[in-house]
């Protein structure tokens, strides 16, 4: 028996890592919520959410491409968040590959208290496209994601950027803490809450929420083209 | 399964008594890093923690492309190492003279592993994961047992 019995506990905790990995990876996967009952094949995007009681969120949105355009692509992102970051390049990438016909809306998600600097980058941002200049600013920020990710105040970092791109700094530093930004940001968390959105970056094309392991150039090239090719295009 | 019988040595007995509980508590410890990988594999392959939701680090950590190895995450490549050690350590307790010697040459790999990665974390991608520097304890520590109960073998011996 004692010869036996390391073979018996190895067994044993052979099963139980099996098991709890088991739970772990169904929890995972219940864990979003699925408004509705997903059909779609992994790379592709789930089925639309409900649109009823789902609020538009800031209007005018953030978005680059014309309205008519045949796919919308909808980020909910966080200026903080390093896979924001590395999702920034990709969908740059698709705007300049598809044109008018892709049109790209960003929403802001900031994850407070995750993100120490995400809202006052949110605030930057959206006090920026108050003067027409949100993408340049989103642009910035993105691209110097690392320059301000650890400083201790980012705002400093943000009125450096907003002089760059050339905003009326005066306009900027009332902007930066105005209620019209204030509520752009709410209204945009308001919409992302009512979608389920669970963390960021997250991405919706024509309304129907794509997989975070889709997000890598290739798989987002094909999604958009399917997309298109259903539009007739 | 190797159907050596466990080797008595010969030794005094408090000597062997010591050894299994240094290698029964190489087993506990293991299994400590085999959950952090566990649950950092099912993490990663759901997809779900390289998003941002809670931990920065972890994000930035998991969604650089040295949390996998040709594909395989390395929570995974993790997890069955630590099942190894555990395997190792707990045969190692009940005097199974191979799997002690075995076990020290897994946990100088991971070691060297584990240094490897605290480096990346360090200086390559600037943020620093929880469960990534709880693994890295965990094989602290192992080395550490494991260290000091072969060195009371070869004293003995």
């Amino acid at each position: 028996m004692k010869r036996a019995l390391p073979f018996i506990i190895i067994l044993v905790v052979l099963v139980s890592a099996s098991a709890v990995a088991w739970s772990l990876k169904e929890s995972a996967t219940n864990d979003p919520p699925t408004p509705t009952p997903t059909v779609a094949p992994s790379n592709s995007a789930s089925p639309a959410a409900p649109t009823r009681s789902v609020p538009p969120g800031a209007e005018p949105p953030n978005a680059i491409g014309p309205a008519t355009a045949p796919v919308t692509l909808e980020e909910f992102g966080d200026f903080q968040c390093p896979p924001c970051g590395l999702l920034h390049p990709v969908l740059k990438k698709m705007e300049q590959e598809f044109g008018d016909r892709v049109r790209v809306i960003f929403r802001e998600y900031p994850l407070v208290p995750t993100h120490k600097h995400a809202l006052h980058a949110a605030r930057a941002a959206e006090a920026a496209g108050l003067q027409g200049k949100f993408f340049q600013m989103h642009d910035m920020i993105f691209e110097n994601q690392k320059a301000w990710d650890k400083a201790f105040d980012a705002r400093l970092i943000f009125e450096d950027y907003a002089q760059k791109i050339g905003l009326d700094m005066e306009k900027y530093r009332k902007d930066v803490t105005s209620q019209a930004v204030e509520q752009r940001i709410f209204l945009d968390g308001k919409r992302a809450h009512a979608l389920g959105v669970q963390g960021t970056p997250t991405v919706f094309i024509n309304g129907r929420e794509i997989p975070f392991q889709s997000l890598e150039p290739g798989k987002l090239r094909a999604l958009i083209s399917n997309e298109l090719a259903a539009a007739g295009y | 399964m190797n159907s050596q019988p466990p080797a008595t040595d010969g030794l005094d007995p408090r000597t062997n008594r010591r050894r299994a509980i240094l290698y029964g508590l190489a087993a506990v410890v293991s299994l400590i890093g085999l959950g952090d990988s566990i649950y950092l594999a099912v993490e990663h392959m759901a997809g779900r923690s390289v998003r941002c939701t809670i931990v920065h680090g972890c994000s930035a950590v998991l969604s650089s492309p040295y949390a996998s190895f040709r594909g395989i995450p390395l929570a995974l490549i993790g997890a069955g190492a630590y099942f190894t050690v555990f395997s190792l350590a707990t045969l190692a307790a009940f005097e199974y003279k191979f799997a002690a010697r075995l076990l020290v040459f897994v946990v100088a790999g991971m070691l060297l592993v584990t240094l490897w990665l605290l480096y990346l974390q360090a200086f390559v991608i600037e943020a620093f994961c929880q469960f990534c520097l709880l693994s890295a304890l965990v094989t602290l520590a192992l080395t550490v047992i494991v260290f000091v109960a072969r060195r009371s073998s070869v004293r003995e011996l």
